[in-house]
């Protein structure tokens, strides 16, 4: 427990020294602001334009906000897999002692930031540029939602980088997973409008109880209120780290049986 | 001394004119087949456009054939979006972590040459998300699509192609220049495909934007297509069908003229200097 606790703070270190020594902190904080925002934008001015009468814009606005984690943090996270095997570092993490759950949940780390940056951004942009009126908000069940979202999100990103271990690359189903939330979890329109086999897939991302959580926050409930969506959330997150954690173990110790390293 | 009004027109020929066209068709050939050899990386570059789309179709209360129709082609255009920005600029990135950069700036062909033809690939493969567009449309809402001026329509997208092919230019010199320049694409994505009017209509956004809109080719190349497609549609800023699709053509060529004028110079300049990929 120890040694990986270790493996996980020297992983998360070593990870974001990477990043800024390759890009410059403001340039990052820079692109996180941009992103949120545009995608904020987008389907704003389009709420404002299909009039729907389902689909206000502070609707819109606010499943835009909780899904800004998904974009930064569940991307990211999956993709770490295929990045290092992409640089050719997969091979030098298997031979070291240290598990692959542990560096990659520690390489998360910064990734865990990003997203909760991303959402407070989003939650700026909800108020003071759309105009979207939260004075009746409970502030304190929004916080807890959004670190909760990014928590759970990691262990759905850390599940679908697992599997991405086994595949040639994780960039393609790390892409596919991140976005396919603004069209499956509620995010610009009710997912009533969906077919109900997929609706089945909206219930598995915790993306879903998010942002219908949110939605409560926004209008006024407390922690208690929510309590539902944010115990299945808690759920979701612990059972996608389970399976990524059983996933990179069978995987690293055939990688090490077979010395396939980064060509399986 | 040659008259100033003369100047432009006759620099845009003299550069067409220097271009190889070998090289470029080779370049394009190569990229085509690394394409075709590893065809999956179509996926992160049309996934965003494409999910894009499908929301925006699913958030209207009413989808009958010209609201698809508009959704298909802006839908298709940031398809073709998407996949320049990322496989245009990456390409280059790709040679540097390769070490082929190095060898290609020695190279005597152009370099100028050869990202045209890797642009004009990634652009073309980019029309695939119209594809997918059209199929999900298709099955999901079962509503009959016609094209008022089929010929217009192609012609039209092919002048759309290669407008979007010079901004991959622009974006494939900046990764030259810098190994920071996959950030730019990253925080390039979503202005790019909200400002070119592609699938939310220009005059839904803040004024003081407009500028920016017209400045992109593509903007003129969407308003230019959905002419073509949609009877008795009246374009954003006025000058009709062709005179959209003109004005996305000198725009396109002002780009490949600031493209190949900043790549002479960073070429040149490596050279002198030998940094190469650590430029």
């Amino acid at each position: 427990m120890g040694r990986n606790l270790q493996a996980m703070t020297s992983s998360a270190v070593m990870y974001a020294r990477n990043k800024f020594s390759l890009i410059p902190v403001w340039l990052w904080v820079l692109q996180i602001v941009i992103t949120s925002f545009f995608t904020m934008f987008f389907f704003a001015v389009m709420a404002d334009y299909v009039n729907n009468p389902d689909l206000t814009v502070r609707y819109v606005v606010i499943g835009n906000m909780v899904q800004s984690i998904a974009a930064t943090t569940l991307f990211s996270v999956a993709d770490i897999p295929g990045t290092e095997k992409h640089t050719g570092m997969l091979s030098s993490l298997v031979q070291s002692p240290a598990s692959l759950f542990s560096i990659f949940m520690g390489m998360s780390m910064l990734n865990i930031l990003s997203g909760l940056i991303s959402a407070t951004l989003s939650l700026c942009y909800a108020q003071f540029i759309f105009g979207i009126d939260l004075s009746a908000a409970n502030f304190l069940s929004i916080a807890v939602i959004f670190l909760i979202t990014t928590l759970s999100l990691t262990g759905l990103g850390m599940a679908v980088g697992s599997v991405g271990l086994r595949l040639r690359t994780s960039t393609i189903i790390a892409n596919i997973v991140s976005y396919i939330g603004l069209l499956i979890c509620g995010v610009n329109f009710p997912i009533s409008y969906l077919p109900e086999w997929v609706q089945f897939f909206s219930y598995l991302n915790p993306l879903t109880y998010a942002v219908n959580a949110t939605r409560g926050a926004a209008d006024g409930m407390g922690i208690a209120e929510i309590s539902g969506d944010l115990t299945v959330m808690v759920v979701l997150g612990a059972a996608y780290l389970l399976i990524s954690f059983i996933l990179f173990s069978v995987f690293e110790k055939r990688m090490r049986d077979l010395g396939l390293y980064d060509s399986f | 001394m040659m008259n100033p009004r003369w100047r432009t027109p006759t620099c845009i020929l003299q550069a067409v004119n220097e271009v190889n066209i070998k090289a470029v068709t080779a370049s394009f050939r190569k990229q085509a087949i690394e394409f075709l050899a590893d065809p999956q990386w179509i996926i992160p570059s049309i996934v965003a456009p494409f999910i894009f789309t499908v929301v925006v179709l699913m958030m209207y209360p009413d989808r009958s054939g010209t609201v698809l129709l508009q959704a298909i082609l802006g839908g298709g255009v940031l398809g073709m979006w998407g996949n320049t920005l990322f496989a245009s600029g990456y390409s280059l990135s790709y040679d540097r972590v390769n070490g082929t950069l190095e060898p290609l700036l020695l190279s005597p062909t152009n370099m100028f040459d050869v990202i045209v033809g890797r642009s004009i690939w990634n652009t073309f493969i980019g029309i695939v998300n119209m594809v997918f567009i059209y199929i999900f449309a298709a099955l999901a809402f079962n509503t009959e699509m016609t094209i008022a001026d089929p010929l217009a329509f192609v012609l039209i997208m092919l002048v759309t192609l290669f407008s979007l092919s010079c901004v991959g230019l622009i974006f494939s010199v900046t990764f030259v220049f810098s190994r920071k320049s996959y950030i730019l694409t990253g925080m390039f994505e979503y202005p790019l495909y909200v400002l070119s009017g592609a699938v939310i209509p220009i005059t839904l956004l803040p004024e003081w934007t407009n500028p920016i809109s017209m400045m992109l080719p593509p903007t003129w190349g969407v308003e230019a297509l959905r002419a073509s497609a949609i009877e008795g549609y009246s374009t954003v800023f006025g000058f009709g069908m062709w005179g959209n699709t003109l004005i996305c053509i000198l725009v396109s060529l002002v780009y490949a003229l600031i493209a190949r004028a900043v790549m002479s110079r960073i070429v040149r300049e490596v050279q002198k200097t030998g940094s190469f990929a650590g430029y």
